[in-house]
């Protein structure tokens, strides 16, 4: 008997041995690399979401996180030798509002009850150019100049690139980062001049957007988007000279989100619609009225105009007697009789009466939406046509923030998604994307360049990168119903008017 | 003689109460006994000791009284690679926790037909800790979830083949969970630590039948037990100006159903073996859902969808004299879906190898200890609806050690 037992404590502990032994080793990670590829210099073109500029302004510790500057650090992960890629750097608190020549970012001021109030603070600028503009004795790698349309591209004239002002000759943002007169350089010449292997291109937002976000109503652009006949004709131009430069780059372009999937034009409604009282419409101008109206909203039926963001101060005087939009957008040429000679009667309620109408720029009405959705989708058939026909990669943020809105999107047991300030991956303006947010973007543009070159790029740790800096004392959560003050959101039509900056 | 016993019983059933209720539960648990857990848990055909009480409780009938108590411990060890999805494959290991799930079992043979039992078990439980600020924080900082089920138990032995039995279950369940709440700003993110408890009903019934002496059938079901928790939330920071739902909370959990089909043999004279099947209807835990009274807008459900599921079990059980040695072979096939597998409660297909003793010190009393090890396949979670991808490299080591006294 003693013989069995000894046979099976040796066996039982053999066994015990041999399984302890055999913990799995850790599982090789990813795959890192470039593939059958080199690159050398990476070269970002496109607008203010290729510059980074983010909650209204263009400051370092915002560029820091452009998407391209996070794709730049992931490519060098897997081996791309582009050394610094070379941002033009605002030191913060960044780039000014030309209106008030204070800083032009948003920041959460402070707090009324437990909603932030969010605006320009009236910081003071610290340097008027990039930080390295004349140490860098070559273009910069990140081409993205905030307000520049399509044409921007090409454009040598400085109308559209951003070189000039309207105030003067090469002041803009655009000559910053240029750094060259107008009619000697583009866009274009620069990018093709550093003779880059990988190429980002994504503009055409700022052709629908900036006639969105001013409620349909921007002079600059005759009052609608850029027309589809010419949008194709200038994106076939763009890849065509850009194709013929560097006949063998690597080139990824990005299309155009519906300008409806971002939270400028989707915050206000639900914050607004409960205080309409039962039996009460909104009275409003309908696209291109200057006058009173009778066109009327409830802000819940279907197909029901949107509310920009920069209404929601003005939202707060609905019924009271003001014509204060008035007062601010017209500002010293502001007169009661000029009013009064178009029908409108500041003693009304305002809002609610149509002599005291919600004014047109504040608002994209079912026309406006209509207008900028077929230009999308046509802007958006011409990007993937002519992306094929130039053999560049292309990037769906169409569907991707279609997405978003409708679904969100999760990180990490994180959820993302486009609402305003509890969404994380919007910036204050509610157009811009956040750190964030412009991670998620450089990821869209990573999967793409892993799938079309045969490259294992790492994606960004998005959970990694910083959220929106607030004092934690007293900080607000869910359903945040932020308090914008008048004419704070005045920046971004300047931002979006394609002939300014 | 027979009043002393009595008196006997309850006070040591009373007495390890008191002192086990403090220990905690573990993972899913079918270690209800240290000789039917050295032999794979292939019990339920024989259900020969009072852990027919959670096996089958057709087996009493062929049972006199005694008392059989003892506990587990479980020590799995976890390590995760990821996330992925985030291109990383940073190494997190799941902070060690020994279970200790007891069980206490008396039963009492009223006459030759009937036999009445009672049985403490936590046959539910499962706990997890990983480091604070790790990458998956907003997914799970800890759980712990522990069960007892209070089973008053009663068999009739209808002739010498066959037994039927039943029992009633009483469950009182408790749940604490420590996740990370996401907020829009920079800092440390609030920690919702909730602390909720649920009492259930069920029941479970089986039938023992020995064709031949030699050969006996078991079949056992126990039923799934609704647990409606609740409790309180508790938000650490709570921001002053956060609307955070501090207060009262609510969980749904459903212990799910299970049922054994097993075959014992008589190989040998003293050679006995058994093979189960372990049917495990964990598809009602489809979705753990948080509810918050002060603020319902920021209930939160996590999809689980786990699916029905089965373990195989085979054992033995070698008897010489007063000394029995045992050995056992278990494959537990995960019901966890790839894309639902998450650092809550990693799971993964498992191959689980036991070895056990037995010894009779005197005609009363009984000891029992085994030894289980069981080894996880490693698991890669890929496309995970919470987007946090990586793998899970995970073993455990169970002792069970169970002391029998028998009238």
């Amino acid at each position: 008997m003693k013989q069995y037992i000894v046979l099976f404590i040796t066996l039982a502990a053999l066994i015990a041995a041999l399984l302890i032994g055999c913990t799995d080793s850790a599982p090789t990670g990813p795959v890192i690399g470039l593939g059958n590829s080199t690159v050398t210099k990476y070269v970002s073109v496109g607008n203010s979401l290729t510059a980074g500029y983010q909650s209204a302004g263009l400051y370092k510790s915002a560029q820091l996180y452009s998407y391209p500057n996070l794709i730049s650090q992931q490519l060098t992960k897997a081996g791309a030798t582009i050394g610094t890629f070379q941002q033009p750097y605002w030191p913060d608190p960044g780039t000014p509002d030309p209106s008030t020549g204070k800083a032009s970012r948003y920041i959460i001021i402070g707090w009324s009850g437990t909603t932030p109030i969010i605006g320009p603070a009236g910081e003071a600028l610290t340097a008027g150019a990039p930080e390295n503009a004349a140490t860098l004795a070559r273009p910069y790698d990140n081409l993205g100049i905030p307000g520049i349309p399509l044409l921007g591209f090409i454009d040598m004239t400085g109308n559209y690139n951003g070189t000039n002002t309207s105030a003067g000759l090469n002041t803009g943002i655009g000559y910053a980062i240029l750094r060259q007169p107008a009619g000697t350089t583009s866009v274009f010449h620069q990018a093709a001049a550093l003779q880059p292997d990988l190429v980002t291109f994504w503009l055409g937002a700022n052709d629908v957007l900036g006639f969105a976000v001013g409620g349909g109503l921007i002079a600059a652009t005759g009052n609608s988007p850029t027309p589809s006949a010419t949008f194709q004709y200038l994106y076939n131009q763009a890849l065509d000279s850009l194709r013929h430069a560097l006949p063998n780059a690597k080139i990824v372009v990005g299309n155009i989100p519906y300008v409806t999937s971002v939270p400028f034009f989707t915050t206000v409604n639900p914050l607004v619609a409960p205080h309409i009282p039962s039996g009460y419409y909104m009275y409003y101008q309908k696209h291109l009225t200057t006058g009173m109206s009778m066109a009327t909203t409830t802000l819940t039926e279907a197909y029901s105009p949107l509310i920009t963001l920069k209404g929601q101060a003005y939202a707060t005087l609905l019924g009271v007697s003001t014509c204060q939009f008035w007062r601010d957008a017209l500002g010293t040429s502001f007169s009661y009789s000029a009013l009064q000679a178009v029908g409108i009667d500041s003693s009304k309620p305002f809002g609610f009466h149509p002599q005291n109408p919600w004014p047109d720029a504040l608002i994209l009405d079912s026309l406006e939406i209509a207008m900028a959705t077929n230009s999308v989708n046509d802007f958006n058939t011409t990007i993937a046509s002519v992306a094929a026909a130039h053999h560049a990669a292309l990037v769906d943020f169409n569907g991707f923030f279609n997405n978003v809105k409708a679904n969100g999107i999760v990180i990490a047991g994180e959820k993302y998604t486009a609402d305003y300030i509890t969404g994380e991956i919007f910036s204050l303006d509610g157009v811009h994307p956040s750190d964030r947010g412009y991670g998620i973007v450089a990821n869209e543009y990573i999967k793409v360049i892993n799938a079309s070159f045969g490259m294992n790029v790492p994606l960004v740790n998005v959970s990694a990168l910083p959220k929106l800096s607030a004092p934690l004392s007293k900080v607000g959560n869910g359903k945040i119903d932020p308090v914008l003050p008048f004419g704070a959101f005045n920046s971004l039509d300047l931002l979006f008017s394609p002939s300014v900056q | 003689m027979r009043l002393y016993s009595q008196h006997l019983l309850g006070t040591i059933v009373l007495s390890v109460l008191v002192v086990c209720i403090a220990l905690g539960g573990g993972f899913q648990l079918n270690e209800v006994g240290a000789r039917a857990m050295a032999q794979g848990g292939a019990f339920a055909a024989r259900a020969s000791d009072p852990s027919a009480i959670y096996f089958n409780p057709a087996g009493l009938g062929f049972q006199g009284s005694s008392i059989y108590l003892g506990t587990t411990f479980i020590m799995p060890k976890v390590t995760f690679y990821g996330p992925s999805n985030l291109s990383l494959n940073d190494e997190t290991k799941m902070v060690d926790q020994t279970f200790t799930p007891i069980n206490i079992y008396g039963t009492y043979e009223l006459n030759d037909n009937i036999h009445i039992g009672l049985g403490v078990t936590n046959p539910y439980g499962l706990g997890t800790e990983w480091p604070a600020n790790w990458a998956g924080q907003y997914i799970t900082q800890k759980i712990d979830l522990t069960s007892f089920f209070i089973t008053p138990t009663i068999a009739y032995k209808v002739n010498d083949q066959l037994s039927v039995g039943a029992g009633l279950n009483y469950v009182t369940g408790k749940v604490t969970m420590k996740i990370g709440t996401s907020i829009p700003f920079n800092g440390n993110p609030p920690i919702v630590n909730l602390d909720l408890s649920a009492t259930g009903i069920g029941f479970n019934a089986g039938i023992i039948y020995k064709l031949i002496p030699d050969l006996s059938l078991g079949l056992s079901y126990r039923s799934s037990v609704k647990l409606d928790a609740s409790g309180t939330a508790k938000f650490d920071p709570n921001y002053t100006l956060l609307s955070l739902p501090n207060g009262d909370a609510t969980a749904t959990i459903t212990l799910p159903a299970t049922g054994f089909v097993g075959v014992a043999y008589k190989a040998m004279k003293n050679l006995e073996v058994e093979a189960d099947y372990q049917y495990i209807g964990w598809s009602s835990y489809n979705e753990l859902a948080i509810g918050f009274k002060a603020d319902p807008t920021k209930n939160e459900v996590m999809t689980k969808n786990y699916q029905d599921t089965y373990i195989l079990r085979f054992g033995a059980e070698y008897t010489m004299d007063d000394i029995q040695l045992r050995a056992g072979y278990i494959y537990d096939h995960s019901p966890v879906l790839t894309k639902y597998v998450d650092p809550m409660l990693p799971d993964a297909n498992r191959n689980g190898y036991s070895i056990g003793v037995g010894y009779k010190i005197c005609e009363q009393w009984r000891v029992d200890a085994s030894y289980f090890f069981l080894k996880f396949d490693q698991r890669k979670a890929e496309n995970t609806v919470i987007a946090f991808d990586g793998t899970y490299n995970m073993t455990a080591t169970l002792i069970g050690i169970d002391i029998g006294y028998t009238f």
